[in-house]
């Protein structure tokens, strides 16, 4: 009997035995319902749950569904991304590695392989490092402590640092090789071949200090070595900066060509590096000037020593392409600490006694001197006034008459340049003509003169006519044409009334140029002289080259006369030849009958100098002019 | 120990009318509210038992051994040889109190020698969860504190409870066990599977649910329960305990009965807490599964007694009302089963609960349960 209705017919049973039959069918019908329920609760639950469980299912299909669609245009995109990557690592410039965290080769690129030569089966991903550097080991493009390196890398990589390396290779190629820690762990290494880029970095840093001609030092690094040497200097030794030029290197430019004056420079480079030992320091710091350090030196001697040793070599033939070349250079030298300590210092005292060097005449050195300063104040005040001095009308001219030793009396007048300073008086020619032609000043005083000696002569009986000095910057200048024109249109002279006077010097450079802007003067009725004949090369070839007016006879000559029988000579020659030529002579400097006497019976034409007249005032001038014209009113 | 079983009945009244009542001596009885409403039962005992502590409250049915009933009062006398007794009572004004009422009692109770508390609580205007949590926290968690919360029927109207006085509605009431001769066993287990999806808690406050998957809860439970059954809520949700853990925790799975519904709201109002974020399954019981649960728990039960031979053992069972809901007449079942695995020489009586309180079976913390039965044994050592 089943538990469950044994215990209903206990409960249904009364204490006598009898059955209560209504309270047991209670019982069994009520536990028949109780199962009924149970079961209906059973089943309604049951087929909820499943379909829940469908709804569930049916929600993780459709997710299912989407997750593999996005995985798949997932994967779609990494595949397209992947090739992207990839031909981004193939085309880099830089060899790429990658390692993970263990040291394992997770990839490398093309670049790589090819910077260290290697085979693409050389190296496989899943090596380690030392695998990896093994096999550079065995194909040679590793150099250094293979288990120095590997150390390295794996501490960088530990500690999450980077790294960057220049790693020398042993076929002589550089590389940059920079190492980057991923997260996550391991790291990523460039590595780049940076040796062209080294040797241009190299090459620029060399050229920011060298100069390219010569491939001396420039003044940026004489500046740096003189900061070195001074250094030394304050530990008690003594150096000597020599700063030299080559006299006139500008005439080997002009007449050879800047090549040829390229050569010549790099020949005396070349000779100034014989004449330094190895410590000391030259440089190329302009055109033509060079500056040497010499550093420990026992003293002056040692300086002196050297610029002579210099001069000597400078001066020294050269040939440049065919062309045999002499020059010469003059050297300031400066002492230190005897002169200064200073670099700048140093430098400006050497330039200074270079200075003096040159004031001395080409081809010498000069040691530095504190007075030097003081000359080169005054010239700099002499400078200033000067600038100032043309438009404070402080220039004036004045006239020297030229003689015809004929029956014409005076022929013409040489204009003079006189400078009236406020505080100085008279300044000579001599001192600001060099310092007009240094700071370019001459070409407006020579204009100035011309304008001024036209107008002066136009005022002058038809007859006299004017000369007017050029200087050679003068003649070179493309306004000289213009400028003559203009003054002659403006002062209504004459053109056959104008004489310009040229020096030799003037033919020494652009000849070609100056020539034909002799021409044009000439053609256009103006004389041409030559001056100061006989004191330069007074080369005979220059008389070939133009036909010039008149050749004057430097007054050394005339003043050499009565005491040798050369100068008699000369001018003689000089007299004959220009006759020959169709040329008049002028003999210069002319300050006594028995000098008038001779250079009439030499043949020359004209005279000039003292005997007649000093240079005097246009005012005197004009004065002269009314007692001639009164004398020959006279006779007439 | 000394233990007499005690029934009273309406044609009867108590039998036995004979004890020997002895110095410490404590009387458990349990009967329905209307049976044990106005106290006159009470102050029976009282007579019957003048020095004794009572401890009693309303149920959803008394067990006696393996009947169970609905009509007799159902009580033991026992009398301790070597452990004295200290009963404690709260009321408790609002389920909010919940926690200091539990830390009132236990303050009541805590004593160096405290071996065991057995607590009876209101079973409607309680969080079961908050009174275990502020008992033990005042006890700490080593004391097994066992006991249930009092049932009316299907009813869900009123439950009482009363600790040497008259039954009462908000009233809390437990009783402490001191020295070191008193055995305590208790186990607790369920029977009942999970079934149906994982739900998550998307919204709840306390042990009020809202919301399981987004939908409201009351919602999935009248589906559950068609529309026969959902006439019977809130006493018809018992038919679907939810089993509820923590995500992180899968250990920590207790079950949650219904205390209430609100038909408005849409929510249901659980025995103890229902954290939002937990997961949620409902579960369902068949007979046989559920009395295996039962021989568990009992097993558990006489396990922790370490097998004395007290042959005055006795046992308290306290089973969840929602198993007799669904077992019907076969909820003798289970009372059979525990009996089984108790052994004949064990006095078995108990009550059908809204909650039951005993250490769980696997963290050893003691909780409130639902839908379990729980047995605590107790037995006196040299006796």
């Amino acid at each position: 009997m089943h538990r469950l209705i044994a215990q209903q017919i206990a409960k249904a049973t009364a204490a006598d035995g009898k059955v209560d039959v209504a309270r047991l069918s209670e019982l069994v019908n009520g536990a028949y319902e109780d199962l009924d329920r149970d079961r209906r609760r059973t089943d309604r639950s049951m087929s909820l749950m499943i379909e829940e469980i469908d709804a569930v299912n049916r929600k993780l299909e459709r997710l299912v569904e989407e997750r593999t669609r996005e995985l798949r245009a997932r994967e779609i995109d990494l595949q397209a991304q992947n090739v992207r990557l990839d031909a981004a690592l193939s085309n880099m410039s830089q060899g790429l590695t990658m390692f993970d965290v263990e040291g394992r080769l997770i990839m490398c690129n093309g670049r790589y392989l090819e910077i260290y030569r290697l085979q693409p089966g050389d190296i496989r991903p899943g090596m380690l490092l030392r695998e990896v550097v093994e096999a550079r080991i065995r194909n040679q493009s590793f150099s250094g402590d293979p288990d120095q390196f590997v150390a390295e890398m794996m501490a960088a990589a530990r500690d999450r640092t980077p790294m960057r390396q220049q790693v020398e290779l042993l076929n002589g190629r550089t590389l940059a090789l920079d190492v980057q820690p991923m997260a996550g762990g391991g790291w990523v290494a460039t590595h780049e071949d940076i040796t062209e880029r080294k040797r241009a970095e190299l090459k620029i840093a060399h050229m920011a200090l060298h100069d390219s001609l010569t491939n001396l030092p420039n003044r940026v690094l004489l500046n740096k070595r003189l900061d070195e040497a001074l250094a030394h200097v304050e530990r008690g030794q003594q150096l000597a900066v020599l700063c030299l030029d080559l006299d006139q290197f500008k005439n080997v430019n002009d007449t050879l060509g800047h090549p040829i004056g390229d050569e010549l420079l790099r020949k005396v480079a070349g000779r100034l590096r014989n004449c330094v030992r190895d410590g000391d320091t030259i440089s190329r710091v302009g055109g033509d000037e060079f500056s040497i350090i010499q550093t420990d030196i026992a003293g002056a001697v040692d300086a002196r020593q050297l610029a002579v040793r210099i001069a000597e070599a400078v001066s020294a033939p050269y040939d440049l392409h065919g062309h045999a070349v002499i020059i010469n250079t003059s050297i300031g030298i400066a002492l230190a600490p005897a002169d200064g300590t200073d670099p700048h210092e140093l430098l400006r005292n050497a330039d200074m006694a270079l200075y003096g060097a040159k004031g001395d005449g080409r081809g010498m050195f000069r040691f530095f001197e504190p007075k030097m300063d003081a000359q080169m104040k005054a010239r700099r005040t002499l400078e200033i006034s000067l600038r100032k001095a043309l438009e404070n009308g402080e220039f004036a001219l004045c006239y020297q008459p030229v003689m015809n030793l004929g029956k014409d009396g005076m022929k013409s007048c040489e204009a003079l340049l006189r400078w009236h300073h406020p505080e100085r008086g008279l300044v000579s020619p001599l001192e600001f003509i060099p310092v007009a032609e240094e700071i370019g000043l001459i070409v407006a005083l020579g204009e100035w003169v011309i304008r001024q000696a036209c107008a002066d002569a136009a005022k002058w009986p038809d007859n006299i006519g004017v000369a007017v000095n050029l200087s050679p910057t003068q003649l070179g200048n493309a306004n000289l044409l213009p400028t003559v024109l203009n003054a002659l249109a403006t002062s209504q002279l004459p053109p056959d009334r104008l004489e310009l006077e040229i020096t030799e010097a003037v033919l020494m450079h652009n000849t070609e140029t100056n020539l034909k802007a002799l021409h044009q003067l000439r053609s256009l009725g103006i004389s041409i002289s030559l001056d100061d004949f006989g004191t330069g090369y007074s080369s005979l070839s220059y008389l070939r080259s133009f036909p010039f007016d008149r050749i004057k006879i430097d007054r050394c000559f005339i003043s050499g006369l009565g005491s040798n029988s050369e100068s008699a000579a000369i001018v003689k020659a000089v007299a004959g030849l220009a006759e020959s030529l169709s040329m008049t002579t002028t003999a210069e400097g002319v300050e006594t009958q028995a000098q008038l006497d001779q250079v009439r019976e030499l043949g020359c034409t004209d005279v000039q100098g003292y005997f007649y007249s000093k240079p005097v005032p246009v005012e005197e001038l004009t004065k002269m002019f009314s007692r001639s014209s009164a004398r020959k009113a006279a006779v007439a | 120990m000394r233990s007499q079983r005690l029934v009273w009945n309406q044609q009867s009244g108590w039998t036995p009318k004979q004890f020997e009542a002895g110095r410490d001596s404590l009387v458990f009885y349990f009967g329905t509210r209307q049976a044990l409403a106005g106290g006159t039962r009470y102050h029976e005992l009282r007579a019957l038992f003048p020095a004794a502590h009572i401890l009693g409250c309303s149920t959803g049915g008394q067990i006696d051994n393996n009947d169970i009933g609905d009509d007799e009062i159902v009580a033991a006398a026992i009398g301790f040889d070597a452990t004295s007794l200290r009963l404690s009572r709260r009321e408790i004004g609002d389920p909010s109190q919940s926690r200091a009422c539990g830390e009132a009692i236990g303050r009541d109770l805590n004593a160096d020698d405290l071996a065991g508390v057995f607590v009876l609580s209101d079973g409607l205007n309680v969080n079961g969860s908050a009174l275990v949590a502020g008992i033990t926290g005042v006890i700490g968690p080593k004391i097994p504190l066992t006991g249930g919360l009092a049932g009316d029927g299907a009813d869900f109207k009123e439950t009482l409870v009363g600790g040497d006085c008259a039954p009462q509605a908000r009233m809390v009431a437990a009783i402490g066990f001191y020295g070191s001769a008193i055995r305590i066993g208790h186990g607790s287990a369920g029977g009942w599977d999970v079934f149906g999806p994982r739900r998550q808690v998307t919204k709840s406050a306390g042990n009020v649910l809202f919301e399981l998957d987004g939908e409201p809860a009351l919602d999935l439970y009248e589906r559950y329960l068609g529309p026969e059954d959902s006439q019977g809520l809130p006493g018809s949700a018992l038919l679907f305990p939810i089993q509820v853990h923590d995500a992180a925790h899968p250990d920590s799975a207790v079950v949650r009965t219904v205390l209430a519904v609100d038909r408005d709201a849409r929510s249901m109002t659980f025995a103890g807490d229902v954290p939002q974020g937990w997961t949620a399954q409902l579960m369902r019981g068949s007979f046989d599964r559920l009395a295996a649960g039962a021989a568990d728990a009992a097993r558990q039960s006489r396990a922790g007694l370490n097998g004395h031979a007290d042959d005055q053992k006795f046992s308290i069972l306290v089973s969840c009302i929602g198993r007799r809901l669904l077992m019907g007449q076969r909820t003798t079942d289970e009372t059979e089963a525990a009996g089984v695995e108790l052994g004949a020489g064990m006095m078995r009586l108990g009550f059908y609960s809204y909650g039951e309180i005993s250490p769980h079976a696997k963290s050893g913390q003691c909780e409130l349960h639902n839908q379990t039965m729980t047995v605590t044994s107790f037995a006196e050592v040299g006796s």
